[in-house]
């Protein structure tokens, strides 16, 4: 009996294949490892076929699509790792395992594969910290690549606006798990770049065992991270190995939260300390010009000291200029030239009066000569005239004069006594004629007494 | 001079004008102007910090021919 309070309306059967459709959900990229038998290709390019182990089986399913992709197709009496996700199909009301990778059942040799890999990276330099791109800063906005549902993209974006309140964030949605993962985290790894809506990529997944992971340990993957232009951090939860995505990821984080803090700085932080910054600049410009001022202080009291001998210099060079101007002063120099012309003058003056003294003295000497010249030439001319008469009478006295007349003297030669009578003197005697003009030698012929 | 800066550049600018400025070799006209010009830096920081703009963006994927 179905009590009324439990009467409840009754699910219609869609509505329950729906519901365990949507329970079975979250069975998804398992991986399930098998027997193959009944395998049958559709006609479609689907196959179809049974998975069992020794005490189950179930109905496994492999889209066309996947089957292109796959790459080992099972067969029968084969066992193999299948990778994909239980669905519940209403149409039928069967359960099937939709599968969308096959691998042979060798966990070895996925690692092995996964080892090549990382080799070949390696070998190319895609994990060399050299190539990695720095994370900015402080972004413009966060592109996160995550699934759109689940607690990892909550977690970032809380870390993300708890540390910095108006942080722009993108989310791409992608699917982290299954067949399509890779191409999907490709494909939005390269939308990202394009659209540059973001300055850093967090690649998030909440963990998830080795197969789960699966995605972020191909090629595709890898290749898209190494291509992005934008960095890339990895936030792909606690797993036991790091995956290929975390080796060429820019930086790698663990968990959304750790993600969250490596790309967005705490905005808190950052204002602390441009407020830091700024009060050293108030300090460095205060001290500055504390100690400008200070050095100005220094300097206007050695001013203050040395200005009294300033201004006593200055007033040794003012007064020692003011006496040069004097010198030079127009006034002075007047003065001075006046000074010289009235020496001048008074020498001059003193010159002309001693000269005219000494002429005057000249003057009078030279009448005294004057009157001495005179006085002598008339001296002497009364000298000359008498010496004139005496000359006069002693002519009037000589016998030259009387001679002069005609007259004659004769001399005894010998003896030479005038002869003043002709007994003086006997023939052939020697006598000598004094004329007035002149002598004759004679000899007496006659004598006359 | 400073729209360009991200936040990023206009603090290692600031800082460099701060280190000039702590290290006191600048004359009192080049210290005054280290001054300025940080405090330039200063603001374009503060305002990067807030120009950020607090937006979700979700970018579906674009249809596929999948």
């Amino acid at each position: 009996m179905i009590r009324p309070e439990e009467a409840q309306r009754p699910y219609t059967v869609t509505e329950l294949a729906n519901e365990i459709r949507r329970e079975l959900r979250p069975l998804t990229a398992l991986l399930l490892k098998g027997e193959v038998s009944g395998m049958k290709q559709g006609s479609k390019g689907h196959y179809s076929f049974v998975i069992r182990d020794g005490q189950s089986l179930i109905n496994a399913f492999i889209y066309a699509d996947d089957a292109r992709r796959v790459t080992t197709l099972p067969e029968d009496g084969q066992v193999f790792i299948f990778r994909g996700r239980v669905d519940y199909w209403i149409q039928y009301g069967t359960i099937r395992f939709i599968v969308d990778q096959v691998e042979f059942d060798d966990v070895g040799k996925l690692r092995a594969r996964l080892d090549e890999l990382k080799r070949r990276l390696e070998a190319e330099g895609a994990f060399a910290a050299e190539r990695k791109r720095r994370i900015p800063f402080l972004p413009r906005a966060v592109a996160i690549l995550t699934s759109p549902t689940g607690a990892v993209i909550h977690d970032l974006q809380e870390t993300i606006w708890e540390r910095f309140p108006n942080m722009g964030v993108v989310v791409y949605p992608v699917q982290v798990q299954g067949a399509g993962a890779p191409m999907s985290i490709a494909r939005a790894l390269r939308r990202c770049n394009q659209e540059q809506l973001a300055d850093v990529i967090v690649l998030a997944r909440g963990g998830g065992s080795f197969e789960e992971m699966y995605a972020f340990n191909t090629e595709l993957v890898a290749r898209a991270i190494l291509e992005s232009r934008l960095p890339v951090v990895t936030a792909l939860g606690h797993t036991s190995d790091r995956t290929v995505s975390d080796l060429v990821g820019d930086a790698e984080c663990r968990t959304p939260t750790e993600a969250g803090a490596r790309v967005v700085p705490k905005k808190s932080d950052l204002i602390a300390r441009l407020g830091e910054r700024g009060r050293r600049l108030d300090r460095e410009i205060t001290q500055r010009i504390a100690r400008e001022a200070e050095r100005l202080a220094h300097k206007r009291e050695r001013m203050v000291q040395l200005l009294p001998s300033l201004v006593r210099q200055r007033a040794d060079r003012l007064a020692r200029a003011a006496g040069e101007l004097g010198r030079l002063s127009p006034i002075a120099q007047v003065a001075r030239r006046e000074d010289a012309l009235r020496e001048r003058a008074r020498r001059i003056d003193s010159a002309a009066a001693s000269r005219l003294a000494r002429s005057t003295n000249a003057f009078a000497s030279r009448r005294a000569v004057d009157r001495l010249e005179r006085a002598l030439s008339e001296r002497f001319a009364g000298a000359i005239r008498a010496l004139g008469h005496r000359e006069q009478r002693l002519a009037a006295l000589s016998p030259d004069g009387v001679l002069a007349r005609g007259y004659s003297i004769t001399l005894d030669a010998e003896s030479g006594t005038v002869i003043r009578s002709a007994a003086a003197t006997k023939v052939n005697r020697r006598v000598r004629i004094r004329l007035a003009s002149g002598r004759i030698g004679a000899r007496v012929e006659e004598v006359e007494t | 001079m400073s729209q360009e800066l991200t936040y990023e550049e206009a603090l290692e600018k600031l800082d460099e004008q701060l280190k000039l400025l702590e290290d006191g070799n600048l004359s009192l006209e080049d210290a005054l102007k280290a001054v300025d010009e940080a405090r330039v830096y200063l603001k374009v920081c503060t305002e990067r910090l807030e120009a950020a703009r607090k937006k979700i963006e979700v970018r579906g994927e674009p249809e596929t021919t999948e």
